[in-house]
């Protein structure tokens, strides 16, 4: 036992032989060069170029056109507030419109005379009942309030996983409807309210879904976007590098219910008469298709879908009310309208799941070589 | 591999352009164009789709055979009027465009839904533009200055004088001292009758009637039977009850009540006038309804029994419920007024309208202010079912208007 800890030492080590020198490595392929993020910008701003340009179009031939394009920049307002949501986290809303209604009745709050809320609404509080603000205070205070509402709830739905947050989503648009179609003192339950001043026009409708465009784009650039996107698609990877999917969540679906609020001001003093009908099921599922078949992770998807289905929306509804052929008038069945937009969704889902635009287009940028061929 | 690739994508870009264009052309459908002045033109933006047609289809047939006699007649002032007619699908957003769509077809008068919720949008656009305004038959205070503006009216008569009316009529005529109330508050209709009910009970002038008990009740509640258990628990059956609701849920109740053995007359409103829905409930006895002329055939005046056999024969079928007529009464006032005024501009002839005192109609007299465009006093014709069949059985006008501020709840 002793004799082997004292052992003698060991030989000395033979001298290393000299390396032979590596061969010269090949040439590096060329890198793409990384875009300017002003070219990345370029989709946002075509985008809002494009809603001007028909917000133009609206303006000059007026009437219930000039109505038809505000409505669409309506919900692109709307679509757009989803999409930083559903686009980015994966997760299906239905309860977006229920934002909508929130924002919309607080701007009928602000905004309406005294008298007609006397008479409307004799449950305001004071500092409501004899307020009479303008549209940008409405604006602005009305989307906070969505917005504010969207913490609460957000706080809270975004603990479920999935599926049970779309189904819980879809509660609190339920609740939301009960709330307001039964609180008759404050919101004048299912009967209309009017006399809400109209201040939506082409213009200021158009901006606002511009705006709803860069934001949507700006988070979806920034940090925030990036990690609820990475929790989308590998949950777990993403919390293992340190983003929290609880708080990504919430954050997303607090600025989605902002933008939806924004959509609801819009409404409400485009229309000038408020019924909590108006924001339930049609509206949602309408605002989904939209989303759905436009493309739910891309900004040119949202409006596209919002343009296209629109469009569909009237030609069929034109359908139903008959055409006129020579002598015989051709008259689609009531109720096709829903029908197609139902088989559209359908088909839409089967061969193009990602819809019409699943990714931005990119420009500025040169292809990548080639993949090998045997690839990982 | 590549081709195949590059086919998709050309079909991929192919689908995009077909559905944007399509989308572009479709919202291009909207913009229209407008028509010739040497004609007086009423716009009608009523639904002609969706659930709202049921309502809106048969005032607005009964205004075109008014409008229709007008023409044959040499017109209105020598001049034909014309009809234009937009969907308002039943839909407030498409209300607004309907009315703006009229409008930019020329429309002098714009003729709105028969309910306010969705005929407002319409009639707002009809009012920012300087245009009257008529709802179809609209039965609650905001059609009209109220909650549209100084342009607007109704053709019908306020959800409360058929309160009013049927209270003071049993009163009198049925001897009933004792009612008892249950309101379906589902809509303002409902409460409007419901608030008749309490007027004609505040005013004082029915000394010793007296509403023992009220309740309430939704129109889609499946059973009623709590509140049926509370009118059995009185010590005495009420003589009536006041019941405050419509179609689709009024049967049901009607049926409950009557299946818990309470043999009351039952007193509604005009909203569930009609043969068409007896069948729910069978042999039903001893039920009242205020009308405004008779779908049954035995309308006293005769010109009214004339009237419906001339939608027989236009339309193919009599007229179902008492709502086809405020329609014919509409356009009967504003040519009326239009022709006094010599003009169809909004002001001389909402001016004219507004001096109407008990305006001789076929359905009525009509009386409008400058406080109040719409009828807060109105003759009414009671029609009674028995076994299961309607008839008319007596005519009532409540004593005295109902004042303004008993209708704004002030």
């Amino acid at each position: 036992m002793l004799r082997r800890i004292f052992s003698p030492p060991l030989p000395p080590l033979p001298p290393l032989s000299p390396m032979p020198p590596l061969p010269p490595l090949p040439p590096l392929p060329r890198l793409p060069r990384r875009r300017a993020e002003w070219m990345n910008l370029a989709v946002p701003l075509l985008l809002i170029v494009a809603l001007l340009v028909l917000a133009a179009f609206g303006q000059i031939l007026g009437g219930p056109f000039e109505r038809t394009v505000i409505e669409a920049m309506i919900r692109v307002i709307l679509v757009m507030g989803l999409a930083i949501f559903i686009g980015n986290s994966g997760i299906v809303s239905f309860g977006h419109t229920g934002f909508m209604l929130v924002a919309a009745y607080a701007a009928a709050w602000l905004t309406m005379p005294p008298m007609m809320k006397s008479l409307a609404l004799p449950g305001l509080p004071p500092f409501l009942a004899e307020a009479e603000y303008g549209f940008l205070t409405s604006l602005v205070a009305s989307s906070l309030l969505a917005g504010v509402v969207g913490l609460v709830v957000g706080l809270i739905l975004m603990r479920l996983s999935g599926i049970a947050a779309s189904i819980a989503s879809f509660a609190f648009l339920a609740m939301m409807y009960a709330i307001y179609a039964n609180w008759d003192r404050v919101t004048g339950a299912t009967s209309s309210i009017v006399g809400i001043p109209t201040y939506s026009t082409v213009w200021n409708s158009s901006l606002l879904a511009g705006l709803a465009i860069l934001v949507a784009y700006f988070y979806g650039r920034s940090r925030f976007g990036l990690a609820l996107r990475a929790t989308r698609d590998e949950p777990h990877a993403a919390a293992a590098s340190g983003i929290s999917l609880y708080w990504q969540r919430v954050l997303a679906f607090i600025l989605s219910s902002f933008i939806c609020g924004i959509a609801g001001v819009s409404y409400a003093h485009f229309l000038g008469v408020l019924n909590p009908g108006a924001f339930y099921l049609d509206l949602t599922f309408i605002a989904l298709s939209m989303l759905v078949i436009g493309g739910r992770s891309s900004l040119c998807g949202g409006v596209v879908g919002v343009i296209a289905l629109s469009g569909f929306i009237q030609i069929l509804r034109w359908g139903e009310q008959g055409v006129s052929w020579g002598q015989t008038t051709l008259h689609l069945p009531n109720g096709v309208q829903e029908i197609v937009i139902g088989i559209i969704m359908v088909l839409s889902l089967i061969f193009r799941p990602q819809g019409l635009i699943a990714h931005d287009p990119v420009w500025g940028q040169k292809k990548l070589p080639p993949k090998a061929k045997h690839g990982r | 591999m590549r081709k195949v690739m590059k086919i998709k994508q050309t079909w991929h870009g192919l689908s995009l352009c077909a559905s944007l264009s399509l989308g572009l052309v479709g919202l291009g459908l909207t913009a229209s164009p407008s028509q010739a002045a040497d004609k007086i033109v009423v716009g009608m933006a009523i639904a002609s789709s969706g659930f709202m047609t049921a309502y809106d289809q048969p005032a607005a047939q009964a205004a075109k055979i008014k409008i229709d006699e007008i023409n044959a007649a040499g017109g209105l002032m020598g001049r034909q009027i014309e009809v234009v007619e937009a969907d308002t699908k039943s839909d407030q957003a498409e209300g607004a465009k309907a009315g703006l769509a009229v409008l930019d077809k020329g429309a002098d008068l714009v003729i709105v839904s028969c309910d306010y919720d969705f005929g407002s949008p319409a009639a707002l656009a009809a009012q920012q533009r300087g245009k009257i305004s008529f709802f179809l038959c609209a039965e609650s205070i905001k059609a009209g200055i109220q909650g549209v503006g100084p342009y607007s009216f109704s053709a019908s008569i306020l959800a409360a004088v058929q309160g009013a009316t049927m209270m003071e009529w049993a009163y009198h005529k049925k001897k009933a001292r004792t009612f008892y109330q249950l309101k379906d508050t589902w809509t303002e209709y409902n409460k409007g009758i419901c608030d008749g009910f309490d007027w004609m009970e505040s005013t004082g002038s029915l000394k010793d009637a007296k509403i023992v008990g009220k309740d309430t009740f939704k129109n889609d509640d499946p059973s009623i039977s709590a509140q049926i258990s509370r009118i059995k628990a009185l010590a005495k059956e009420p003589d009536a009850i006041q019941l405050c609701t419509m179609m689709p849920g009024a049967p049901s109740a009607i049926k409950q009540i009557r299946a818990a053995g309470i043999n009351s007359m039952i007193l509604n409103g005009s909203g569930v006038d009609g043969n068409y829905w007896i069948n729910a409930v069978p042999n039903l006895t001893n039920f009242f309804v205020p009308v405004q002329g008779s779908v049954y055939g035995d309308d006293p005046n005769k010109a009214i029994e004339q009237f419906n056999q001339n939608f027989a024969k236009k339309y193919g079928a009599r007229p179902v419920t008492q709502y086809t007529y405020p329609g014919y009464v509409l356009i009967e006032l504003w040519a009326k007024a239009v022709t006094r005024a010599k003009s169809v501009d909004s002001k001389p002839v909402v001016a004219e309208l507004e001096k109407m005192k008990n305006e001789p109609t076929l359905f009525g007299p009509r009386s409008f202010s400058a406080q109040l465009h719409h009828q807060n006093q109105g003759l009414y014709l009671i029609a009674e079912i028995t076994g299961g069949k309607g008839k008319i059985v007596d005519r009532w006008q409540i004593s005295k208007p109902i004042p303004l501020d008993a209708l704004l709840k002030k």
